[in-house]
């Protein structure tokens, strides 16, 4: 009994060391291949639209609901002591502090990171991706650098669309639900954010998009099997994403406010 | 594929256009633009200054018309005194007489400190750029708590003579004697009213 339990433990580390070792070497291979030529960019803006432009919708509408429920949660509390007005600082800093970054990364790592492990895992179970090799093409440089270069690229730029529409959500609860002025609303934003709030933000979310990337083309090169270890993959990616981002999030929290403040 | 004229290029380039847009906006509306504002440095001098930190606001009159810049120690020779040097920086339209009066004041429940200039009256003699204006110091919370300590126990002296029943105040408030005469008076005088027309007769 005891035994079996050192071996499964022991079998689940050897496999996330195999894992850590995958992801680190892709990691490298593909830092490597990008700044190597030939530089493909049409394959990047494809990726790029992929990731970006068509990601921005249900990005939009999950910030400006984000934006509605935060400023609605701080108002009753904040209404029971008299100070209203510290919505607006309250909204636009976790906004743009946590949760617009975080949660860009959650829902392109869903919708974008799952579509890459899923097709680059049919294409691995298709043996096309041994076709591209024996066309001596690497799959590295003609798959996974486009995708890595967009969604490190893509990401902050959703952010950026996220803080503004998440801001404007607590705009609209505080102006035309609770009847603060919208002059005093954006006034107390702009005072309450600084420069430091908005890059720590944008600059997490590179590493987000790196993470997403890598993770899904790592899972997607890895799939065995048939169309269900595709599927399996996929959940995988997700998982670990998900996973990873948030590690990474509380590591540049931490760097960033505790050990460099 | 002729590079730049496709649709998809399209799209990417409005979505990378937008979002450096906000970027912009973001960039501008939090830096304000009172960092490009003109104005002027000044140094106002301090023996306490109970906390004030860089960047908290300087009211002149009640209105932020800027900002501490820099908070510095100096040793005064001439009255062998360790002071603080505040580099205030003050909007170009503000002109601070040289009689007004600079304080640390506290801003709210949250106790953000700040600057606070009243203004004097002669604005013949003005406080150029560059130059210093003492201000006066803020009294130090725990001098207060000392003050506020002084009182509470001489009341405290105050309070147990009076529930020791000493002193006047202590009989007034726990000897019924006092009371009694005045109701046996009261009912005297209501049962005899006459007797406050009635004249005793003086001896003589």
């Amino acid at each position: 009994m005891l035994t079996r339990f050192f071996i499964l433990v022991g079998s689940r580390l050897i496999s996330f060391m195999y894992f850590l070792g995958g992801l680190g070497t892709l990691a490298f291979q593909t830092i490597y291949l990008t700044f190597t030529p030939p530089f493909k960019k049409d394959r990047v803006f494809e990726q790029a639209k992929k990731a970006g432009y068509d990601s921005l919708p249900i990005v939009a509408l999950v910030s400006l609901f984000i934006g509605f429920i935060f400023a609605l949660q701080t108002a009753y509390f904040m209404q029971r002591i008299g100070s209203e007005i510290y919505i607006a600082s309250m909204v636009a800093l976790s906004i743009v502090r946590e949760l617009g970054p975080v949660i860009t990364a959650l829902i392109v790592a869903g919708r974008v990171g799952a579509a890459i492990t899923a097709e680059l895992g049919s294409m691995q179970v298709t043996e096309q991706i041994d076709a591209l090799e024996t066309l001596a093409a690497n799959p590295v440089k003609y798959l996974v650098v486009p995708r890595f270069l967009a969604l490190s690229v893509m990401l902050p730029l959703l952010t950026l669309y996220s803080d503004a529409i998440g801001i404007l959500g607590g705009y609209i609860i505080c102006v035309f639900r609770l009847g603060i002025s919208s002059s005093m609303y954006i006034k107390v934003t702009t005072e309450a954010l600084f420069y430091k709030d908005l890059f720590t933000g944008l600059f997490k979310t590179i590493f987000f998009g790196m993470i997403i990337a890598l993770v899904s083309c790592y899972e997607g090169f890895n799939v065995q099997g048939g169309a269900e270890g595709v599927g399996q993959a996929t959940t995988r990616s997700v998982v670990v994403t998900f996973i990873m981002i948030i590690i990474a999030d509380c590591f540049f929290t931490a760097m960033f406010y505790f050990i460099f403040p | 594929m002729i590079f730049g004229k496709t649709k998809l290029e399209l799209k990417v380039g409005i979505f990378v256009f937008i979002g450096l847009f906000i970027l912009a906006v973001f960039v501008l509306s939090i830096g304000g633009v009172k960092t490009w504002a003109s104005g002027y440095k000044v140094n106002l001098i301090f023996n306490f200054v109970n906390g004030v930190k860089r960047g908290a606001p300087v009211r002149f009159a009640g209105v932020d018309v800027g900002e501490v810049r820099s908070i510095k120690f100096f040793h005064a020779p001439q009255d062998l005194k360790t002071k603080v040097r505040i580099v205030c920086w003050l909007r170009k339209d503000v002109s601070v007489p040289l009689d007004s009066v600079v304080w640390i004041n506290t801003l709210g429940l949250l106790g953000e400190k700040y600057v606070e200039i009243m203004p004097g009256r002669d604005y013949k003699n003005i406080l150029k750029p560059g130059h210093d204006l003492t201000g006066e110091d803020p009294i130090p919370m725990n001098e207060v708590m000392k003050e506020a300590k002084n009182i509470a126990d001489n009341i405290n002296i105050g309070v147990a003579r009076i529930i020791n029943k000493e002193g006047t105040v202590g009989k007034l408030l726990f000897d019924d004697k006092i009371y009694n005469e005045l109701e046996a008076a009261v009912t005297d005088i209501r049962n005899n009213p006459w007797k406050l027309f009635w004249k005793t007769k003086e001896k003589k």
